[in-house]
């Protein structure tokens, strides 16, 4: 494109928020989802909802346990691994696209 | 007394700036905000998540869906 | 008598009221029980708020907690209630 800019640092190429995403397209983001999910894919595809498309996911799911005797606080974490998925946006609460050379 | 200043104007004067996004959930982002848009989605560089006070984890950058957020304050420190 | 609310001039829109609380304190009560208090500096259409010298008020796990704050933007998506003056919640 004729008008793309040339500068590298993130405010100069990031005008809105979903330019991050727009230059994290096809590599590998975190996404911080509510209920404890926690999702390391590609970013295939999204859309102004943060509806996503990741390739080669894995997903953490971090659940919370009393102990009955001791009340002691016990978090586990679970964790699978899914080829392709869609996320639905309303869910999302944050994503990070990997640490760019600057 | 300061002078009038609508949301539009303090984002204006904050953009670049330090700031600290505090999500409803309680846990917040400190960073510099690099932009966000009508819906409150926000970019932070540099950022670092805070839970209960403790540092949680660094994202180098940072797109926060706006619905979570409950305000963005200009950072204390 | 179906008069509407912006032609009668004895009645305010609500909006009105909150533009007659910029430079003075207010208190603001969130969905969630979180309350913040701090002087008003401006709104949108939204009711998304600019606020100063913000103190807010949450119950946390170890019990209520304080924050203090410059200045804030507080979405006003989560705003329930909003209180002219302000003296805040009862600790």
């Amino acid at each position: 494109m004729a008008t793309e800019k040339k500068e590298v640092t993130l405010s100069a190429t990031v005008e809105e928020p979903l330019d991050l995403l727009r230059l994290s397209l096809d590599e590998r983001v975190y996404v911080k989802m509510r209920n404890d999910r926690e999702l390391r894919g590609r970013l295939r595809a999204f859309d102004q909802h943060l509806n996503m498309v990741l390739s080669e996911v894995e997903e953490t799911i971090t659940t919370r346990e009393v102990d009955e005797d001791t009340f002691e606080e016990i978090y586990k974490q679970t964790k699978r691994v899914v080829p392709m998925l869609f996320v639905r946006g309303d869910s999302v609460i944050l994503v990070s696209p990997p640490i760019r050379a600057s | 007394m300061s002078k009038r200043q609508n949301p539009a104007e303090f984002l204006k004067k904050v953009i670049g700036k330090p700031v600290v996004v505090k999500l409803n959930s309680g846990v917040d982002y400190r960073g510099i905000l690099a932009c966000l848009d009508g819906y409150m989605n926000i970019a932070l560089e540099q950022t670092e998540e805070y839970s209960n006070g403790q540092l949680q984890n660094k994202y180098g950058d940072a797109f926060i869906r706006g619905n979570n957020v409950l305000y963005i304050s200009t950072s204390t420190k | 008598m179906a008069t509407s609310t912006s032609t009668n001039p004895n009645t305010l829109l609500p909006l009105e009221l909150i533009d007659k609380c910029i430079g003075s304190k207010i208190w603001v009560i969130m969905k969630n029980d979180k309350e913040i208090v701090g002087t008003l500096t401006g709104f949108d259409d939204y009711v998304n708020m600019v606020l100063e010298d913000v103190v807010e008020y949450e119950n946390t796990a170890d019990g209520k907690r304080m924050t203090k704050l410059d200045t804030i933007l507080l979405n006003g998506n989560h705003i329930t209630m909003l209180v002219p003056g302000g003296e805040g919640p009862e600790i």
